[in-house]
């Protein structure tokens, strides 16, 4: 379970990293690419970055996928709570199972739609435009991230019905605030 | 009909507390599988060409440029900065607090985060002045929200995906805006502060207001990367906002030296999951419109409008109420995903210009951050201050005036928000 956790740290960190540099390096290889230095303009011409906007796409609706199911496990999907907080606590509690077992089973059809979207994908030529990448590898995102998600959203239900806290995401986090005030926000 | 059953079903589950996204999501699975016959095949493929938009892209790298320079040496020398600036007016720690605030807001992103940031650096420091602890919390709270309508701004982006608005042209109507409701803001603090004789701070020589500037240019620059790169067009938006996310890094690990490099993993699963958030809920939102569409609801209620005769004047301040209710319950990236795309054929139709139509609706989200009873702003201030919810809805009540009289101003004067884009890119 924790080489799970730890694996989609990294890969969706991983992501983020990997996309802001492929369009850095894109841009500055548009503008590098026309000045007039001799032998460095003919390499960079014969550079071909049009397929970074395409691949940065890709990597992030791969980042949105996995880091939605991250996203779960950390609470950072909030909802509208108003209501339910001036219930009394047990009744709360249903409604807030309630709330994650929706999530669950929401993620969970999409994961079955996705699952057999991509089965009738897979048996087409079709491909990505640019990367001309099989477009059935693409959109495995839709599956495998909703699918990661329903667990996710199965174990925090699970933990927190049997008496566990519910992870909260701290909106309003700032790093290097002197100590004093930060023991002022619990 | 179907459209009563499509919002009461939404309702419902927003309700219930479960997330936003999921919310979106079940109503239109369950309309689909009951109501309509539109293939459920398409609803997965929408999963992902939902986001498959290089401008929606701009999204995570801001919020990850953002998430570079929240921090708290960022924090005072944005405060340095300020008090050296407006230091000596009266009320001049309050004061330094709503520029800091605009400053560290626009450059961070996030409301909350500047309240935060802002407000416990500068509250201690204003409660051994002599201020009361209520006048403080209340100029922080309310100028924290000042960041989503100074560029760059995540909320913007949002209203642009879900309109097919230019990112540019928001952006930059946003300016005049975000420096007007910051003049105001500070003008209600001077007045206070005057009434009151709260203390003034010594004037700063040029010489330290010159070394103040020289350590916030780095991180305010910013601003200007994005904006002169879209404005001048050396990049897209998309590549602006990618450009200063690594402007933000080299800035907060070499220049600033804030971060250490072994932070950077943090900032970077931070930045993607918040992104993931987001984009989570736009992929649901956009299946909601795409269900909206093809039940025609935009157009029957912009028809239904029309044959009313409410004219330009009475449909604004019906979206502005409808806005301000939404903003006591969600939170802004949300409401503009869900409203914009019912509301915006509507305004349209009556003749609203569309870069207006969203200024108004970014200053309404704004607005919502700190109203009562739920805004998240008033929140986190409670957080920091150890003040209760209704002590601070007291304390917010005069800056919260200030901002319902430029939402009014704002929404009567389309001039303010389309004088300068009309002057830089024409039309």
């Amino acid at each position: 379970m924790k080489f799970l956790d730890h694996l989609e740290e990294w890969f969706i960190a991983f992501l983020m990293a990997a996309a802001t540099l492929i369009i850095f390096v894109a841009v500055i290889h548009r503008y590098a690419s026309g000045l007039p230095i001799p032998v460095v303009q003919d390499f960079l011409l014969r550079l071909n970055t049009s397929w970074a906007q395409e691949l940065t796409i890709y990597l992030f609706v791969w980042m949105a996928k996995f880091g939605a199911a991250y996203g779960v496990r950390t609470g950072i999907h909030v909802g509208v709570d108003v209501l339910i907080n001036r219930l009394n606590t047990p009744l709360k509690k249903k409604f807030i199972l309630f709330g994650l077992l929706a999530g669950a089973s929401f993620t969970g059809i999409i994961a079955a739609l996705g699952a057999d979207f991509v089965y009738e994908l897979s048996g087409t030529s079709s491909t990505s435009e640019v990367l001309e990448l099989p477009i059935w590898i693409v959109y495995l995102a839709i599956p495998l991230g909703s699918c990661l998600m329903c667990f996710r959203f199965l174990q925090v239900s699970w933990n927190f019905a049997r008496g566990g806290e519910l992870p909260v995401h701290d909106h309003a986090h700032v790093e290097g605030l002197v100590e004093d005030a930060a023991e002022g926000r619990q | 009909m179907n459209a009563l059953i499509i919002f009461a079903l939404l309702i419902v589950l927003m309700l219930s507390g479960m997330p936003i996204s999921i919310a979106l999501g079940l109503t239109v699975l369950t309309f689909l599988f009951t109501m309509t016959d539109v293939p459920v095949q398409a609803v997965a493929l929408k999963l992902f060409t939902g986001i498959e938009k290089f401008e929606i892209m701009a999204i995570p790298f801001f919020i990850l440029a953002g998430n570079f320079l929240t921090h708290g040496g960022v924090a005072r020398r944005m405060i340095t900065f300020a008090t050296s600036m407006v230091g000596h007016w009266h009320g001049g720690l309050a004061l330094s607090g709503v520029m800091a605030c605009a400053l560290f807001a626009a450059v961070s992103g996030s409301s909350p985060a500047t309240v935060v940031a802002i407000g416990s650096i500068l509250l201690p420091a204003m409660i051994k002045q002599g201020y009361p602890k209520s006048f403080g919390a209340g100029v922080i709270t309310t100028s924290g929200a000042l960041g989503i309508l100074i560029p760059p701004s995540i909320v913007m982006v949002m209203y642009s995906v879900s309109t097919n608005t230019s990112v540019g042209k928001l952006f930059v109507a946003g300016v005049i805006p975000g420096l007007l409701l910051a003049f105001f803001l500070g003008l209600t603090t001077w007045v206070l502060a005057r009434r009151k004789d709260y203390p003034r701070m010594p004037r700063s020589t040029w010489l330290q207001r010159w070394q103040a500037f020289r350590e916030s240019i780095w991180g305010l620059l910013l601003i200007l990367v994005v904006m002169g790169g879209i404005y001048s067009g050396i990049f897209t938006p998309t590549e602006a906002a990618a450009m200063s996310a690594v402007y933000a890094f080299v800035i907060a690990v070499f220049v600033y030296r804030d971060l250490r490099l072994v932070q950077i993993g943090k900032v970077l699963l931070d930045s993607a999951s918040m992104s993931a958030m987001l984009l989570y809920i736009i992929t649901n939102a956009v299946l909601f419109s795409f269900l909206m569409t093809s039940e025609g609801i935009p157009q029957a209620m912009a028809g239904w409008i029309m044959d009313k005769g409410l004219g330009q004047i009475s449909f604004l301040l019906v979206v502005n109420l409808l806005l301000l209710l939404a903003g006591n319950v969600m939170e802004p990236s949300s409401i503009v995903l869900i409203m914009a795309p019912i509301l915006f054929p509507v305004a349209v139709a009556l003749g609203v210009d569309p870069v207006h139509f969203g200024i108004i609706m970014v200053v309404n989200m704004e607005i919502g951050m700190c109203h009562p009873p739920v805004g998240l702003n008033l929140y986190v201030a409670s957080g920091i201050t150890k003040m209760g919810i209704s002590e601070l809805t007291v304390a917010v009540l005069p800056w919260l005036f200030t901002m319902l009289g430029f939402l009014l101003l704002i929404t009567y004067v389309p001039q303010l928000s389309l004088w300068l884009p009309r002057l830089l890119f024409g039309g």
